[in-house]
């Protein structure tokens, strides 16, 4: 069952996807990368049809390499949004449209400010602070809407409970961010049935895309 | 087809000639000289630089594109039919690594820019492409640097240095004197500038040089750069111009001395 | 009503087909001429072309006359059930498959060669619709040696499987039906590639497709190890098909494998599974894989060793 994430805080995007490839009940692979780093400061995970996410997520992925290369600069998060959201309307009313949901998560560094996108397979787009595809999205969505965060303080042997409740925070440190985004994962862990078992996490900021190991 | 004999432009002169073809080169023979030179590890492009009006912003002419991350493209002839063929060219690049996964080989993207050029001359409608480029790079997972040169009329050729545009003749002709295997990265690039100078009059502002030393590493000097080698070039060639007149005048003097020796010696019969 | 209203729409797959053709022919001189497009320009006139049935609609008639999910009475049959199984190690690929052909219940054949030999160092698997296997992988034969022709060197595992996926998914909806593993060795070593007609394809170490590759996993995975010899690799790939010719009813009659080095691929052997059930590869009565053989075995008393 595909899931993806993603969430913005302090300069930064996460942007996290399972790793499995499934073909009825059998798991063909288990560490199969749903995240493309398409251009120096923007990553985009993709689920949804198989065969149509990895041709779409290419054609996106050297469509914007050519920009790049013709222009000397690539495309800012939000005009790249615009473009892939344009791109994915058009075939939704061609014969054979991509099934294909997107998270695209960008830095803009002429503005410096993170930019996350939520693009669904029927091209509907929307700026949003965090989001999901999946079925994850049904657990991790209202999590990240809300969540509790529970210390247990020891002060002269006795104990409290201290019961913070906390909402998604866009001023999050990145280490607060990954916390938040290991929160979701175990959720989704506990609660679906078939959950998926490896998270591939991408972290873009000022300094670029990269991995990063939860 | 009923509309193929109407859509030619491109036909065999009676003694077997492609006029329109031969026009192409004229073009190219009139467009500014870039050349082309194949060290060790190393490929440089060099490309005169059309001297810019007052008022122009020199960085809208760029004579020399990347096509890819490991390829570069130096043409000569008319500009505006370069800018096409380059964008097709990048265009293919992309569709490549798209298709196969791997980026493509400098050979590849030869052929087929080639290819292109080739089309051009045997289609209707159409008129070839007025420019002969020069396209270097490295094939991925290799270190052997690869310079080759295509034409108008659709040939394309693999070469050690060579030069195309204004006064190419010269150029290849002064190349071919100087090239030696093995040069090092600072002997390729004087190679380069030095046989610019052959036909760039006005020196380092108008030479504009790439070097690429690996896959994927390019480098564009910059005018001081080209400045200082420019300049220790001309201090070389003065000091084998000084070299050349003090030979000569030591020759002159000993023709004098051998000349006042035979007239003493017939005087002295 | 539904024929009529496909002839006259300006969309549907044979309105495509037929805007794709005259668009072929207008372009005389397409990219395919040279040898470029990426390599693959084709034969003839660029796009891969291949005929479909004259009628409005070759999908849906397609799916009207074959048993694919909506009406298992129909009359074609196609092959859906099927072992195949390739995996990558140190020494290279094994390539392993069963034998057997099958149309609903009826077993039309024990004897299918279910690894298509593309070319001396590139194996295909073929799972689901024999001939779609068969057609275009022979077909991915042809390019890849136009390819080697025009490029002066080798395709890879990667451009090789991809050609095929790309092929596959530009008749996504049509009715094909492929599941294949391209097993092959490059310059960047062994490499197995999954492709099927979704559209999907897959870079791994392993592989198993069919209706038995579940029970071929559960072998597989227990004694899989990169460091396998190429004896212990092959004794892997044959104890997988026999434990899913052995627990699927689809799959069955003999093994054939295969085993990919750097200098190309090696038909190892056909190896019966009822043979291998009770006698084992070595052919020594006794030896065999079967549960109770084993157990048999290990029962009954060892012959002692008699000393003089």
């Amino acid at each position: 069952m595909e899931t993806s994430f993603a969430l913005t805080g302090k300069g930064y995007v996460i942007v996290a996807s399972d790793t499995t490839a499934a073909r009825s009940i059998v798991k063909m692979k288990t560490d199969e990368d749903k995240i493309k780093v398409v251009s120096p400061h923007l990553l985009m995970s993709y689920s949804g049809e198989p065969g149509d996410t990895i041709q779409f997520a290419e054609y996106v992925e050297r469509n914007l390499r050519l920009f790049h290369i013709r222009n000397n600069y690539s495309l800012r998060p939000s005009a790249a949004a615009s473009w892939i959201r344009r791109s994915l309307a058009q075939s939704l009313r061609s014969r054979k449209p991509y099934s294909v949901n997107l998270m695209l998560g960008g830095y803009d560094v002429t503005i410096d400010s993170p930019h996350l996108y939520w693009i669904d397979y029927l091209g509907t787009m929307t700026e949003v602070p965090f989001g999901a595809h999946g079925y994850g999205s049904y657990f991790a969505l209202s999590l990240l809407d809300r969540y509790v965060l529970s210390y247990i303080s020891s002060k002269a042997n006795t104990h409290f409970f201290l019961f913070t409740y906390r909402y998604h925070d866009p001023e999050a440190t990145l280490q607060e961010g990954l916390a938040t985004l290991k929160r979701c994962i175990d959720e989704v862990a506990k609660r679906l049935v078939v959950s998926p078992g490896k998270y591939k996490v991408k972290v873009v900021d000022k300094d670029g895309a990269r991995e990063i190991e939860l | 087809m009923s509309r193929s004999y109407d859509r030619a432009l491109t036909v065999f002169s009676p003694d077997g000639h492609l006029f329109q073809v031969e026009y192409a080169l004229e073009a190219v023979r009139k467009g500014t000289c870039a050349v082309g030179v194949r060290g060790k590890d190393v490929v440089v492009l060099g490309v005169e630089k059309k001297s810019v009006l007052q008022l122009q912003d020199p960085r809208t002419v760029r004579k020399v594109a990347m096509l890819d991350d490991h390829i570069c493209l130096a043409f000569a002839g008319l500009t505006a039919d370069g800018r096409v063929l380059i964008d097709k060219a990048r265009i293919e690049c992309q569709s490549h690594r798209l298709t196969v996964e791997d980026p493509v080989t400098v050979e590849y993207i030869t052929r087929h820019i080639a290819g292109i050029q080739q089309r051009y001359t045997q289609s209707g409608g159409v008129r070839p492409f007025g420019i002969s480029t020069l396209i270097v790079g490295f094939d991925p997972n290799d270190t052997k640097p690869h310079l080759y040169m295509t034409e108008p009329s659709g040939i394309y050729s693999a070469w050690k240095a060579n030069a195309i545009g204004r006064s190419s003749k010269t150029v290849r002709e002064f190349l071919e004197k100087n090239h030696k295997d093995d040069l090092s990265r600072e002997e390729s690039i004087k190679l380069a500038v030095k046989s610019l100078l052959e036909v760039v009059q006005t020196g380092a502002k108008n030479i504009e040089i790439s070097v690429m030393e690996s896959y994927g590493k390019i480098t564009n000097l910059d005018l001081a750069q080209i400045e200082a080698i420019v300049s220790e070039i001309e201090k070389e060639k003065e000091a084998e111009a000084e070299r050349k007149r003090s030979r000569l005048a030591a020759t002159a003097a000993g023709q004098a001395s051998m000349t006042s020796r035979a007239t003493e010696g017939t005087s002295g019969q | 009503m539904n024929s009529i209203a496909n002839r006259f729409a300006t969309t549907g797959p044979i309105r495509e087909l037929k805007k794709a053709q005259t668009r072929v022919e207008d372009d005389e001189f397409s990219d395919s001429v040279w040898g470029s497009e990426a390599g693959f320009g084709s034969l003839a006139k660029g796009v891969p072309n291949f005929t479909v049935p004259s009628v409005p609609d070759p999908s849906s008639f397609l799916r009207l006359h074959t048993d694919d999910f909506a009406d298992p009475n129909c009359r074609i049959k196609i092959q859906h059930g099927t072992t195949t199984l390739a995996f990558r190690f140190q020494g290279g690929v094994i390539v392993a498959v069963d034998s057997r052909a099958t149309a609903g219940s009826y077993v039309a054949s024990g004897t299918v060669k279910k690894v298509i030999e593309i070319n001396p160092y590139l194996l295909g698997t073929m799972a689901g619709g024999a001939a779609d296997c068969q057609y275009w992988e022979t077909y991915l034969g042809i390019h890849c040696r136009l390819h080697e022709l025009r490029n002066r060197e080798r395709i890879s595992v990667s451009a090789a499987s991809k050609y095929l996926s790309n092929l596959v998914y530009s008749y996504k909806g049509m009715g094909l039906s492929m599941g294949t593993m391209i097993c092959g060795w490059d310059k960047t070593g062994p490499a197995v590639f999954y492709v099927d007609s979704d559209g999907t394809r897959l870079k791994g170490d392993m592989f198993s497709v069919g209706s038995g590759s579940t029970f071929a996993y559960g072998v597989l995975d227990q004694g899989y190890r990169w460091d396998l010899t190429d004896e212990e690799a092959q004794e892997l790939g044959r104890r997988s098909i026999y434990a899913a010719g052995h627990r699927d009813a689809f799959s069955g009659n003999t093994c054939n494998l295969y085993h990919v080095k750097e200098d190309g691929w090696k038909f190892i052997g056909n190896y019966d599974i009822s043979k291998l059930h009770y006698d084992g590869p070595g052919e020594t009565p006794g030896a065999g894989y079967g549960y109770d053989i084993r157990i048999e075995r290990t029962a009954a008393p060892r012959p002692i060793a008699v000393q003089a």
